[in-house]
């Protein structure tokens, strides 16, 4: 794709400059033909370079004064003509110029070029995310922690300046067109063999697929991460071809499933996501009526996840809460039909009220009714933006849905931490007595906090260690849990999951041999995160923590014989 | 008839045949060749190439290339004249031989440049 800022300078520069030319043409011409006088009387013509010289500081305004002599009559009513014909076709000029700098067109252009540019000269692996909304900006901010590169488009002008008004770092070229189009989605790289994933993560179901299939076309090798909220739509793309589907409501349905028949690995999935390692006791959900106001997606996410857990539930349809004003068209929302509802539902013996409607003021209302008439029933409500986030906080509710949360998170997680993703996927295998054993090893061990990391035995991220492996020494898994500081003792990391290839192998032994290429999940803290980064890339940590002593290099080899 | 083409192709060859009349004559006779139709010849190729800015078409940028080569051979005729005359005092065979040679340079362009122009007049179909 060409850049057309140039073109649209020149041609907006072509009259200007043909009327400057005819100008200075006509008006050295005739300096030169009408006859002067210099200092003694005698006749002269100006040459060119006098008549050019002068015209040039004449039209330009500088006006160093007559040259080479004063200037007889005939000369200065030649001047006078030629004063107002070159200034104004000068000032033309420059006005042109000038408003050329303030055109928007113009501007665009440049914006469009230097995007292009930028995309083009990513030389390391990005990521393109299509829209500039809560859940991809609250992405995006993480993602460039760690730091990965990203390119940004979105349909909204305001809202790519808004992106560049952040200032990310590093840089993340954004531009603003329409989804839809393929030459704007071209433009921000999708062919580049540099863009290795895609986010997609709109709330609108048919842009979502269309975007998907259109990148998935343009390039097929790129990882694509699509939201979808409704199951034949994640059918649907299956079959095409895309790799990752988010659904925010089957990661609900899943989560409430676990809350109801494992709590323990409930817990372990939200700990991945970011919450402590612990669940109070208002936390956990209790197992009696449940009662779902909206019959939707998220309704009918959870009937299946209730379904399996063996529950008591009740729908309330959310239908016709709205009573339409006689005269005016708006709605108005009526509470006295909304708390009939409740009330037939047997809110009063209800041990859970979920409010599951599109409708952020709704949920909070059902929420505050069913209060109201049962003040000990446990409160769970879906928030569908993430602006919405303090009032949501204010309502003190037990459990909060919030959609946009999870789609982000769950995006991150894939993106950033696989590993994590693969361990939530070991779990749902897996039953609570399993999970609480894991839980309490990890508690006893780190306490309540302690944080996932991912290392690889790859060159880049275990210089010492993948050395070694290289000379074909067998290093077993508790060589790395010793501490670099004692090696009989052993540091605070647990090894929850390695990969090797595609094979999963879970709470890996201390006597697991490990290879070049295996990545690690780690459950650590600050101090032994740091600890192990040493050991893994530093030849005399490793060493010690391998033989129990110090490395001897150089010329103190010849001294110390072992 | 198209009003452009007329205009353009108008001064396209203005620039050619001015060119030639200043590049004909004995090179060493600078008398035999007029000051102001080099003067003519300049602001005529200067317009020539304004005209063929802002075409984005593979025979618009061959154009404006000649026109370009045309423009920076002229203008260097006419510096050396001034260079000579004024700085190194005085016009010698030397110095007019190169002021026509350039010229003649530019008239090459020039010639390319009217031979492209009248070649896509009559590709084109209307």
């Amino acid at each position: 794709m060409q850049s057309y800022a140039s073109w649209i300078v020149i041609r907006r520069l072509r009259v200007p400059f043909i009327i400057i030319i005819v100008t200075f043409a006509v008006s050295i011409l005739g300096m030169m033909l009408i006859p002067g006088q210099d200092d003694q009387g005698n006749v002269y013509h100006l040459n060119f370079f006098d008549a050019f010289y002068f015209v040039s500081y004449m039209a330009s305004t500088i006006g160093f004064g007559e040259s080479p002599y004063a200037f007889t009559y005939p000369q200065k009513i030649w001047v006078s003509m030629a004063i107002y014909l070159t200034v104004i076709g000068w000032f033309y000029g420059i006005g042109t110029i000038v408003a050329l700098i303030q055109d928007k067109v113009l501007a665009e252009e440049i914006a469009r070029s230097k995007f292009v540019t930028d995309v083009r000269e990513m030389n390391e692996p990005f990521i393109l995310i299509f829209g500039y909304n809560n859940v991809t900006k609250n992405l995006i901010q993480r993602l460039s922690q760690i730091p990965r590169r990203m390119v940004v488009i979105d349909k909204d002008e305001s809202k790519i300046d808004a992106l560049q008004l952040e200032g990310y770092h590093p840089h993340i070229p954004s531009f603003h067109g329409d989804l839809l189009d393929v030459s704007v989605v071209e433009m921000a790289g999708i062919k580049s063999p540099m863009c290795k994933s895609v986010v997609i993560v709109f709330e609108k179901e048919y842009k979502n697929t269309r975007i998907a299939m259109m990148c998935k076309y343009l390039n097929p090798e790129a990882k694509i991460i699509v939201r979808s909220n409704t199951l034949q739509n994640n059918d649907y793309l299956y079959t095409i071809g895309i790799d990752h589907i988010e659904n925010p409501f089957r990661v609900i349905s899943n989560r409430l499933h676990l809350a109801l028949t494992a709590p323990h690995l409930w817990m372990l999935e939200m700990w991945v996501h970011g919450h402590p390692l612990q669940i109070g006791l208002h936390e956990r959900i209790p197992r009696g009526k449940f009662v779902i106001y909206g019959y939707g997606r998220m309704g009918r996410a959870l009937e299946t996840g209730l379904v399996k857990a063996n529950i008591e539930y009740i729908f309330i349809d959310a239908g016709d809460i709205f009573t339409q004003n006689q005269k005016k068209v708006e709605k108005i929302f009526s509470e006295e039909v909304l708390e009939n509802k409740l009330i037939d539902a047997g809110i009063d013996d209800a041990a859970v009220i979920v409010a599951g409607t599109r409708d952020d003021m709704v949920n909070l209302a059902v929420i505050m009714l069913a209060r109201k008439h049962n003040p000990d029933i446990y409160t769970i409500a879906r928030e569908n933006s993430l602006s919405d986030l303090k009032i949501f906080n204010a309502a003190n509710i037990d459990r909060n849905y919030i959609l946009e949360e999870i789609v982000a998170n769950k995006t991150y997680n894939y993106i950033a931490k696989p590993l994590a993703n693969a361990f939530i996927l070991q779990l749902t295998k897996r039953d609570d007595k399993w999970g609480r054993a894991i839980v309490n090893r990890i508690v006893t061990k780190l306490g309540r906090k302690p944080h996932l990391c991912e290392m690889s035995a790859t060159l880049k991220q275990a210089f010492a260690l993948y050395h070694e492996l290289e000379k074909g020494t067998k290093v077993p898994l508790k060589v790395l849990k010793r501490s670099r500081a004692d090696y009989t003792k052993n540091s605070a990391v647990i090894f929850l999951l390695i990969k090797r290839g595609e094979e999963i192998i879970l709470l890996p032994g201390d006597d697991f041999l490990i290879e070049q290429g295996d990545q690690m999940l780690i459950v650590c803290n600050d101090e032994s995160e740091e600890d192990l980064a040493y050991i893994l890339n530093n030849y005399y940590e490793f060493n010690y923590v391998l033989h129990g002593k110090e490395k001897i290099s150089g010329v103190l080899e010849w001294f110390y014989k072992e | 008839m198209n009003f452009d083409k007329v205009i353009s192709g108008f001064f396209f060859i203005l620039a050619m045949t001015l060119n030639f009349g200043f590049f004909y004559g004995n090179p060493e006779v600078l008398a035999e060749h007029s000051k102001y139709e080099l003067f003519a010849a300049i602001v005529v190729n200067l317009i020539a190439t304004i005209m063929k800015f802002g075409d984005k078409t593979q025979v618009g940028s061959v154009l404006l290339a000649t026109s370009l080569v045309a423009d920076i051979q002229l203008i260097g005729s006419a510096s050396i004249w001034a260079i000579a005359l004024y700085g190194l005092g005085g016009l010698d065979i030397e110095s007019s031989t190169a002021i026509i040679s350039l010229s003649g340079g530019a008239l090459l362009a020039n010639i390319t440049s009217v031979v492209i122009f009248v070649g896509d007049t009559l590709k084109s179909k209307r």
